[in-house]
């Protein structure tokens, strides 16, 4: 492990309905937004890295062309990296290796997603009832009942309940902790939208065992963000955010093989590598963005980063622990399920606004380290064989 | 619906071609290691011992295409106009008896009338669902519970 410590000293953050702009001006526009933000020009970044979520980790991206064209950015190198919502991480481990060998002084780490807009787009089109196409090489079970991520994501809330007792109204404890957050964030999607568990449960069932309102934002937006050594950062216009730690694990280590990935996510080496990094234990953690694409993806992270007991996290959510005043607030910002869904870059975004102090009404005192999770990559379905990261971020030394 | 299929077609490659095979000829073929009569699904090098080249010392075989619910879902709502009329259905992922995990439709089932979780632990056994006579023609593994005996 290097001794080169990276920090973030500028942020570019779209979000809201973007009808009618491609993902490329999104980030391009992100990108300049960054720039503005760390007070630096164009030319002073001669580093890239574009976040595209692609699926499982195989597929190559569908369109061409990027943001550092379009911006025209003097960059030494671009290439795209991501794996389904492990983005904002990903890009800070890739643009490390860059910054500590001195092959670049900025790195802009950019990517956006339209999902909202085609969603409507294909609504406005309609459905002109042609056949699918077939389903991806190496995929399985689109031709017998696989049709979004919620057909296999509610497998882990279904198998959790079946053998921890977990019930459908403690996933809406947990919604409504985090829709309690959103509602302190006027950019969030549900924004002044208050739920109460009695209003998740009479929500509709999407896929039993989920309700909608255990299912995350569909979602607009473009998020950027500047790389530099701790050392350049002294100068930043921004007060910087330091990347204390980052750790990764895989489903496919052994999860996968011991058939326990339905009810654990790979957090186990990825949180032991990133706190040893960053030198922290749990409990110095002031905010936790949790990856929340579903309730139960929460609550299995509640109980494998250990603020509660495996099987237990049902409990935990209830007793009010995550929500305002709660003793880890997770979310802040109202994240996937209630804010906005934008992969792993949602709950870096609010990461690293309450670091800097900017989180408005929502702002936690005094906080001073953070962790933001990122989860993705099915490999095929059932496989489930997904990457889970950790990455602490800070205030620093 | 003869001849016709409005949904996602499966995507037979290299490494599951003769799995889709087995399918045509009613049988649910899994990967099997010669040496040490692991099974897994999909195709895996075996994972406790040493490999010859390529895994050659594994080949297709006939399981029984009897297992137990692992984990299970009620899909209720309409994702896709193509699939109006199945809904609602029971997508379950199932715990073959030789080990691998396989995730089909359970068909015979009142889905509207069943939760989730209460088919989880239940046995099931594989039906086998044709449709051969569309273009590049297939068959489907599905599920069904066993019913209990008496």
């Amino acid at each position: 492990m290097g001794n080169t410590r990276l920090a973030i000293v500028g942020l570019g953050s779209i979000t809201g309905p973007q009808l009618g702009r491609s993902r490329r001006m999104l980030t391009s526009e992100a990108a300049r937004l960054a720039i503005e933000d760390a007070g630096l020009s164009r030319q002073d970044i001669d580093g890239a890295v574009e976040m595209r979520a692609a699926p499982g980790g195989g597929d190559r991206s569908t369109f061409v062309d990027a943001f550092t064209r379009m911006l025209n950015l003097p960059v030494n190198f671009y290439f795209p990296i991501g794996r389904g919502g492990a983005l904002a991480s990903l890009g800070i481990a890739a643009a490390y290796s860059f910054l500590e060998r001195g092959m670049a002084n900025y790195v802009l780490v950019a990517g956006a997603t339209d999902t909202r807009s085609r969603a409507e787009a294909a609504k406005l089109l309609g459905h002109r009832g042609r056949p699918h196409d077939r389903e991806k090489e190496g995929y399985w079970g689109s031709p017998v009942g696989e049709l979004r991520a919620v057909s296999h994501h509610s497998w882990m809330a279904a198998r959790h309940m079946a053998t921890y007792g977990t019930t459908s109204r403690q996933l809406g404890a947990i919604a409504v902790q985090i829709r309690e957050w959103a509602c302190k964030n006027p950019e969030a999607q549900m924004y002044g939208k208050h739920i109460t568990v009695e209003d998740h449960q009479a929500s509709p069932v999407i896929v039993d065992p989920y309700h909608l309102f255990d299912v995350a934002q569909v979602s607009d937006g473009a998020c950027a963000f500047i790389l530099t050594t701790e050392e350049r950062a002294r100068d930043a216009k921004q007060k910087p955010v330091q990347v204390l730690g980052q750790g990764f694990g895989d489903v496919t280590g052994s999860l996968w093989w011991e058939k326990l990935n339905y009810t654990h996510m790979a957090v186990e080496k990825a949180r032991d590598l990133a706190f040893g990094q960053a030198g922290i234990s749990l409990s110095d953690l002031d905010a936790a963005m949790l990856y929340d694409c579903f309730t139960a993806e929460v609550l299995f992270q509640l109980e494998d980063y250990g603020w509660c007991e495996k099987g237990e996290g049902g409990a935990f959510a209830e007793s009010g622990a995550i929500g305002p005043g709660g003793s880890i607030p997770v979310n802040t910002g109202g994240g996937l399920l209630s804010a906005y869904h934008f992969d792993d870059c949602t709950g870096f975004v609010e990461a690293v606004r309450q670091l800097r102090g900017t989180a408005g009404e929502r702002q936690l005192a005094d906080a001073a380290t953070v962790m933001f999770t990122s989860h993705g990559g099915e490999l095929l379905s059932p496989g489930m064989c997904s990457i889970h990261a950790t990455t602490v971020l800070g205030t620093g030394r | 619906m003869t001849g016709e299929w409005t949904k996602a077609r499966p995507n037979v490659d290299l490494d599951n071609k003769e799995f889709w095979d087995g399918l045509a000829e009613h049988q649910l073929l899994l990967w099997h290691c010669g040496e040490c009569g692991a099974w897994y699904w999909p195709k895996a090098y075996c994972n406790r011992h040493d490999n010859q080249p390529f895994a050659a010392q594994m080949g297709w075989r006939p399981a029984s295409g009897r297992g137990r619910v692992f984990s299970a879902n009620i899909h209720r709502w309409v994702f896709d106009p193509h699939w109006a009329d199945d809904v609602p259905y029971a997508y379950v992922l199932v715990e073959l008896e030789e080990g691998p995990l396989i995730s089909s439709m359970l068909v015979d089932l009142d889905a509207a009338a069943t939760e989730a979780v209460s088919l989880i632990g239940r046995p099931v056994e594989v039906v086998y669902e044709d449709h051969l006579d569309v273009e590049e023609g297939f068959v489907l593994p599905k599920f069904r519970l066993v019913q209990a005996e008496g």
